[in-house]
């Protein structure tokens, strides 16, 4: 239900105004996945990261049978792949509007049923969960969930393992810093889709108008007016932003139930005050002005919202994440699913996916393909963030059950719910 | 031997109300009995998604739930009163003037009310966003005009909330009133004013204790709804308004604990069942079937 009515929010009202707006501090982009401090691939001993399940299996129990078969169910979140004409001004795919897809289907000559219905990780896990719990198929063939969920799919067995002979592309083209997740480090279930950031969105001509200070910190976010601010309902990005507004470090293996707690109450003024929790559908409260500022993902402003529109990383750091294709247990069409995969791994592809997302892409080589696409996209200061935006980067995504549990709590406490 | 012909027929036709009755029962059954009773013994489970729930009984679930949401309550019941209560003072006109003044355009005014039903029940909602936001057709020429200051706003606040769902039930409330009004005799209206009543003696005596059971079934087909209704406060109020609904969809999507989920949908359910029998007492229950 509740993903049905963010799809519908979102077809209201995505515009997309492709390359034409300069997107302040917008990159991190590239830079957030080379730099050698991507901390998400920091391996520990303290923190109860997922790890895949033991190999007890036989190794391979069914080979899959190397036969393209279809539709190819994939269930993606809105605007995140190449979208042209129509719908790549709405920012809302419909049929035969992405040309990666289009390609693909002529390639295999293979139909792809490819949906925007992720627009939360926690309301999308919860269509699936129960079907992944009782052995059952999902009816997606690839799903596209951030870190700290597909560590958890991984770990629980409920992915299907990829047969790495059929994906040459992406073990050849996986950026070295995306390698060596702890949670899957041989990229047995998983490959990355895109990267990304979340940091302080704001609309320029809202704030001037209202005589306000454009933020370049959480503090300045935080003094903003509280019904004119929203935060994100992925907990994990509110919560960490929270840590590093209130100088502590968001890292998971240092943070206490009382720093999470600290955040709520940080946090619980603004909430009283009006300050909401949205997710994607923040874009339609920048078009209408309703909102000033807010917590956002880096990619989406410049490749939905308005000339206006504005983000940047905070002084005080941001965080960095990364959305993973993962094929669930039991998909009918696990073998299209791989070829799928491998054919976005190609550069070119994947250059012509990131160059309309504006999020960071996982493909080496992709960089170069941007530059020959639009030379304007690789010259842009924008795309390639400074080594004090990299160095801030914090990934908040793995949190013990334990911390899980209270931050729950604390964001039902704050979401009032 | 006895001849089976009409003890056999007469024993159908006994038969028939049963028989006639099995479908809805039968319906009944699969899709609210059993589902009740799994709500309920979800409700007193423990355990977790993941790792399976154990019924074991346990209370914790109750007590969580009647302790922890007074202010969703609250919000339920002030909201879904309130726009029960605006259903009806924006309905009751509507449908008596469709029913009394409508003429050959009855039909058409009807449909008018259920044209916007077409679309679908969260368009609407989101249209609602549109229209209350501080540049939309409402409070846009008023800030023009410099009547309301410029922070003033009505999208995401209760006002939004309640405006939201009057909006969305108000044809729950006109086609049972409008029913009620139609199937008055004129006649009788006409002899209240010949034994001297005045127009308003008229409605007061006559014409308004007739649409009772329209009122009753507009109010209930109303206000349930609206009570469990989370759409509304999802989209167009803050984090002060969340409702009962809220909760509910929060602790069984957002937190996957499914027995406060399941305890809260009993008590909401066992609510409703009260206020329903006690108003059905206060106005009669033949009033339910007019």
């Amino acid at each position: 239900m509740k993903n049905e009515i963010d799809a519908a929010i979102d077809g209201l009202t995505r515009r997309r105004f492709l390359q034409g707006s300069a997107m302040a501090g917008f990159g991190a982009f590239l830079a957030a996945c080379t730099g050698g401090s991507s901390p998400g691939a920091s391996p520990s001993n303290a923190i109860v990261i997922p790890t895949p399940p033991p190999a007890t299996e036989a190794p391979s129990p069914s080979p899959t049978p190397k036969v393209v078969t279809g539709p190819l169910h994939w269930a993606q979140w809105p605007a995140y792949i190449d979208l042209v004409g129509k719908a790549g001004e709405d920012g809302e795919y419909k049929p035969g509007s992405s040309p990666t897809i289009e390609a693909f289907k002529k390639k295999f000559k293979v139909d792809v049923n490819y949906e925007e219905k992720i627009l939360a990780n926690e309301d999308f896990y919860a269509t699936i969960q129960q079907q992944l719990v009782a052995g059952l198929s999902t009816g997606w063939d690839m799903i596209t969930v951030t870190d700290w969920l597909a560590a958890k799919i991984i770990s629980k067995g409920w992915a299907e393992k990829l047969d790495q002979a059929d994906v040459p592309n992406c073990s050849a083209n996986i950026r070295d810093a995306l390698k060596n997740q702890v949670w899957d480090p041989n990229q047995d279930y998983h490959y990355p889709w895109q990267s990304g950031m979340t940091g302080i969105g704001y609309n320029k001509a809202a704030l001037a108008k209202a005589g306000k200070a454009e933020p370049k910190s959480l503090v300045d976010l935080w003094a903003l007016p509280a019904n004119r601010i929203t935060f994100l309902n992925e907990k994990r990005d509110t919560f960490g932003m929270g840590l590093l507004k209130l100088g502590k470090s968001a890292d998971p293996q240092s943070t206490t139930a009382d720093d999470l707690q600290a955040v709520h109450d940080d946090l619980k003024p603004l909430t009283d005050g009006g300050a909401r929790f949205v997710g994607n559908e923040y874009i339609q409260d920048f078009a209408s002005k309703k909102t000033w500022a807010a917590l956002t993902w880096s990619g989406d402003l410049a490749s939905s919202g308005s000339e206006d529109d504005r983000w940047v990383a905070p002084t005080e750091g941001s965080m960095i994440w990364t959305d993973n294709v993962v094929i669930p247990k039991g998909a009918a069409n696990k073998y299209t699913a791989q070829l799928m995969i491998n054919f976005c791994y190609d550069p070119k592809i994947a250059a012509q996916i990131a160059n309309y997302v504006y999020y960071v892409s996982p493909v080496k080589g992709a960089k170069e393909e941007i530059a020959k696409l639009d030379p304007d996209a690789a010259k842009n200061p924008l795309l390639f963030p400074s080594d004090d935006v990299v160095a801030k980067q914090k990934n908040f995504q793995f949190l013990s059950d334990e911390l899980e549990t209270k931050m729950n709590e604390l964001y039902s406490d704050l979401a009032g719910t | 031997m006895r001849a089976p012909g009409p003890g056999w027929r007469h024993r159908i036709g006994r038969a028939t109300p049963f028989l006639l009755l099995a479908p809805g029962i039968l319906w009944l059954i699969i899709f609210f009995v059993v589902p009740s009773i799994q709500m309920f013994l979800t409700s007193v489970s423990t355990g977790s998604v993941d790792s399976g729930f154990k019924l074991t009984f346990s209370s914790r679930a109750y007590e969580t739930a009647f302790t922890r949401f007074p202010r969703q309550l609250t919000n339920s019941l002030v909201y879904g009163g309130l726009a029960t209560v605006l259903t009806f003072l924006i309905g009751f006109p509507v449908a008596y003037t469709i029913a009394f003044r409508g003429g050959r355009y009855k039909n058409l005014l009807l449909f008018l009310v259920i044209a916007p039903f077409f679309t679908s029940f969260l368009i609407r909602t989101i249209s609602w966003k549109i229209l209350l936001n501080d540049a939309g057709p409402v409070i846009g020429p008023l800030k023009e005009a410099g009547l309301v200051g410029e922070d003033f706003g009505l999208l995401y606040t209760p006002l939004a909330v309640v405006a939201g769902i009057t909006y969305n039930f108000l044809p729950f409330m006109v086609l049972p009133l409008y029913v009620a009004l139609e199937k008055i005799d004129p006649r009788l209206i006409e002899a209240a004013k010949d034994l001297y009543a005045s127009n308003f003696g008229a409605f007061r005596r006559v014409t308004f204790p007739l649409a009772l059971p329209g009122v009753f079934a507009g109010s209930i087909l109303t206000f349930i709804p609206a009570l469990g209704d989370w759409v509304n406060a999802e989209l167009l109020g803050n984090t002060q308004t969340k409702m009962i609904g809220n909760v509910i969809q929060d602790r069984f999507i957002g937190q996957g604990d499914y027995p406060v989920a399941a305890a809260l949908s009993f008590i909401l359910m066992a609510g409703i069942l009260v206020a329903v029998s006690l108003y059905a007492r206060f106005l009669g229950t033949e009033q339910l079937t007019g």
